[in-house]
């Protein structure tokens, strides 16, 4: 008895154990980083080995605020990510919504195609395409060509949760406003997009956290115009300067103004991440 | 008299019906033009400027001599790729069995999983870009926070100069993938664990099975369909992996470190002073979508026993 019990502790204790270990090597880097961003740049350095800055300088945020232009990086990601987001909901529910409530001829194909998409995605290297596009519109400087590129391009796994979302709203619900004389655009505004709440929750996260991070894109749409880049781009482009090397307490500054926001706002939804994530990709 | 109310009925329900398609087609349409706009016209684009030489300016017509190119004279293209599958086979190696690991002790459902299950999601909030740059500060070579801690440790004598061969620099790399990602994996491979029956359990632990055993007889298989779906997506994620190579070694040293996505990249914008080559580039998408498109097959293949596993 006493061998069992002795060995559901060790047991126990071994779990704490390896968990905290992870933890540590997690958290680490990010604890690393915000610590790093009150260092002088001599520290940063050349003593590298210290985790806690021997002073704590504030004034790397003030100068990366002020002078190495993060505080138009913050708006720009502001900026961007706010209509992305805001465009992705109405785009994600409205397509969700006539894929599965709409009745229109070519329903499937079309549907067809655009979940076709998904296998031919080339991923990064479609950029160069879509920013010619973009400049045939005269769109290709500014942060709206990302915006118009990302609300317009329809993302297959927003689609898929919106869809099987709404599959499980009575259709009756439909019905009985269509008996009273809403249109079907009328059904859709009163009745199902309200109904949708808390999925939208889960998108809206979703995509904060994608447009937040997005780099790639971005930076092809505003290689000529610095002063339209947001956060993440503006951070990367100060490590390929030729500054590279005298600027490591900005870029830290410029990384912890990135990444403070997006945790802070994971860790007050991360009910809404986890369900999203898992939403989206097993059972879409 | 009744007839005729039917036949009204019925057509004013075909105008309903007529006018909601309508609506259904206008509402759809920004998303449907946006769609062929920004997805399929680029795949358009890629398919005709292939056979191409361009420079985004001027253009000729030089018919396969493209893809020649590709096949026979540019071996950094294949290495490219040939990092691209070290990194990402080398780095899965490790992260899936950590994501796996670590769901299965998560799911005990002990005290404080729950804090432990959000702080190991964390990094996966964090931007590629952002967690490249991390890594290269923690791993510099003079003023690296990784080697002082080696040193003090007495693992190694001298400052190891991490980007500057390409193993070790591939390692840190594969390491801040790893770290940035493992979190999600875990995550699904958690939403599937607790979608195991319990009795299932219960039965083996009256059988007296061992931990080990049930592991690989019953955890395994009933989360085998989740299991092949979530590794489809970070073998394919990985192989895209463009971000955190740029953020990091950026192809150093010398190209060696150079992923495919990244390679094709650079033809196509004259990053880092290359010069541009839209139709040469637009092959090399080809080929590689077609090599993914490949893998993926080859893959779900393979991996099919694991999908139909119960």
């Amino acid at each position: 008895m006493r061998y069992l019990r002795t060995k559901k502790f060790s047991s126990r204790v071994l779990f704490y154990l390896v968990l905290t270990a992870v933890f540590i090597v997690t958290i680490f880097p990010v604890f690393y980083t915000l610590m790093g961003s009150f260092k002088s740049n001599m520290e940063l350095l050349t003593d590298g080995g210290r985790i806690i800055p021997s002073k704590f300088i504030f004034d790397n945020y003030k100068e990366a605020w002020k002078l190495a232009n993060f505080k138009q990086y913050t708006y720009n990601s502001l900026f961007l990510a706010f209509f992305i987001v805001v465009g992705t909901i109405i785009t994600s529910t409205v397509a969700g919504y006539v894929f599965e409530r709409g009745n229109f001829r070519y329903k499937n194909i079309i549907f067809g195609m655009v979940i076709s998409s998904m296998f031919v995605s080339l991923g990064s290297l479609t950029l160069y395409p879509q920013l010619m596009i973009a400049k045939a519109f005269g769109i290709n400087t500014s942060l709206w060509g990302v915006i118009i590129i990302r609300v317009l391009g329809m993302n297959v796994t927003n689609l898929f949760i919106t869809r099987s979302y709404i599959r499980t709203i009575s259709v009756e619900i439909d019905e009985s406003a269509k008996v009273d004389g809403c249109s079907f655009f009328r059904i859709y505004r009163s009745i199902i997009f309200p109904l949708l709440k808390p999925l939208i929750a889960t998108l809206a996260i979703l995509t904060f956290r994608f447009a937040w991070n997005d780099y790639l894109m971005p930076m092809v749409f505003t290689l000529s115009s610095p002063e339209r880049m947001p956060l993440v781009v503006g951070i990367m482009n100060l490590k390929g300067s030729g500054a590279a090397a005298s600027s490591w307490n900005l870029m830290l500054a410029g990384s912890s103004i990135a990444v403070i926001p997006m945790i802070i706002v994971y860790l007050i939804f991360n009910r809404y991440f986890i369900q999203g994530l898992t939403a989206g990709a097993v059972k879409g | 008299m009744k007839n005729k109310n039917n036949n009204k009925g019925s057509s004013s329900q075909i105008k309903w019906y007529k006018k909601d398609s309508a609506q259904a087609i206008l509402m759809l349409a920004p998303m449907l033009i946006g769609f062929f706009l920004f997805t399929y016209a680029p795949i358009g684009y890629i398919l005709r400027y292939a056979f191409f030489k361009s420079n985004g300016f001027k253009e000729t017509f030089i018919g396969l001599e493209n893809f020649v190119r590709v096949f026979t004279r540019d071996l950094p293209y294949w290495k490219s790729l040939n990092n691209a599958l070290i990194l990402t086979f080398g780095k899965l190696a490790v992260e899936i069995p950590l994501a796996l690991f670590l769901a299965v002790l998560l799911n005990k459902g002990r005290k404080g999983t729950g804090f432990f299950r959000v702080a190991f999601f964390l990094p996966t909030v964090i931007s590629a870009a952002i967690a490249g740059l991390i890594y290269s500060l923690m791993f510099g070579s003079f003023n690296g926070i990784v080697n002082e801690i080696l040193q003090s440790a007495g693992l190694i004598e001298r400052s190891i100069n991490w980007f500057s061969t390409k193993g070790t620099a591939l390692f840190v790399v594969g390491f801040a993938s790893v770290w940035n990602n493992f979190g999600i994996n875990m995550i699904f491979f958690l939403m599937a664990l607790q979608s195991v029956p319990k009795e299932l359990y219960e039965c083996a632990d009256l059988d007296g099975v061992n931990p080990i055993q049930r592991f690989f007889k019953i955890t395994l298989p009933m989360i085998g369909p989740t299991f092949q779906v979530v590794l489809l997506n970070a073998i394919v994620g990985s192989l895209k992996m463009a971000d955190l190579i740029l953020s990091t070694t950026n192809g150093q040293p010398g190209g060696k470190t150079e992923v495919v996505m990244t390679y094709v990249f650079k033809y196509f914008f004259g990053y880092d002073g290359r010069a541009i080559e839209i139709g040469y580039a637009s092959a090399m998408a080809i080929v590689t979508a077609v090599i993914l498109a490949l893998i993926s097959s080859i893959y779900m293949k393979l991996s099919n026993k694991l999908g139909n596993s119960y």
